[in-house]
């Protein structure tokens, strides 16, 4: 798995791409976290290119979903694969956690303008 | 979808599970399991596999989890075998999907993810190996 970040404006866009899986995870978790304890409050997460998740990287989905709660801040997760989808609602992180169907509406979601 | 069975034993270390997803693929592809068994089937032994390699083992190096595929009829039937401490993950409390997020739980997420993607899915000691079996009908 590659892990690359882009500054949008104010909001973070983390792009990650192929499996996130338990060998993955760790990787993902230290810098989805760091960038929280950075100070990022906006962050987007682009899955257009992750093709698979095991619980191992759920978990550090909600790891970041509950270190944004109590310090006001918002992580959006958007262009989730159908079968990956599947596994977030399976889950019910699809209740608790901001997704959306393309990167422009979860950058406009954040306020943020995007180019036409 | 073909009959057929494979075993495939592989060192307890997380970056195997690749290698084993692979073969478990190319398993399917030669079987005409259809794509989406195939995927759920590869989550749940993910998940069971990985449960067995991180928690069953007090050290790991040199274990090993023996994982077996059968396609019989119209169902695929999965199993994972290891000779870690006894363990049974169907134990495990499941996780309260309806719970607001601060009081989500970590725990339990990827034993309810087979559960939910398998229609079945078995534990027994067998002397002193855990299997968990799990099965899955072709629709």
């Amino acid at each position: 798995m590659q892990i690359k970040e882009e500054k949008h404006g104010d909001v973070m866009i983390v792009n990650i791409d192929d499996h996130l899986d338990t060998a993955a995870a760790p990787q993902f978790e230290q810098r989805l976290l760091g960038l929280i304890d950075a100070g990022e409050r906006k962050v987007l997460v682009d899955c257009s290119k992750l093709e698979y998740v095991n619980s191992a990287g759920l978990k550090v989905f909600l790891l970041a979903a509950k270190k944004l709660e109590p310090v006001k801040g918002t992580m959006i997760i958007s262009c989730l694969a159908p079968s990956v989808l599947m596994i977030f609602e399976m889950i019910g992180f699809t209740r608790i956690m901001k997704i959306s169907p393309t990167r422009e509406d979860a950058l406009r979601a954040f306020g943020a303008t995007v180019a036409t | 979808m073909h009959e057929g069975s494979i075993s495939i034993r592989i060192e307890a270390d997380v970056r195997e599970i690749e290698r084993l997803n692979r073969l478990v693929r190319q398993f399917g592809e030669l079987h005409d399991v259809p794509s989406r068994t195939l995927y759920a089937v590869n989550l749940a032994l993910d998940e069971l596999v990985t449960n067995a390699m991180l928690y069953g083992f007090d050290d790991a190096s040199g274990k090993d989890v023996l994982v077996r595929i059968e396609t019989a009829g119209h169902e695929l039937v999965a199993s994972v075998h290891d000779g870690g401490k006894p363990f049974n993950p169907l134990d495990v409390k499941p996780p309260d999907l309806n719970a607001p997020l601060e009081d989500r739980e970590l725990g339990g997420l990827g034993i309810h993810l087979v559960r939910s993607l398998m229609d079945q899915v078995t534990y027994r000691r067998d002397g002193d190996q855990n299997v968990l079996t799990v099965r899955k009908k072709i629709r």
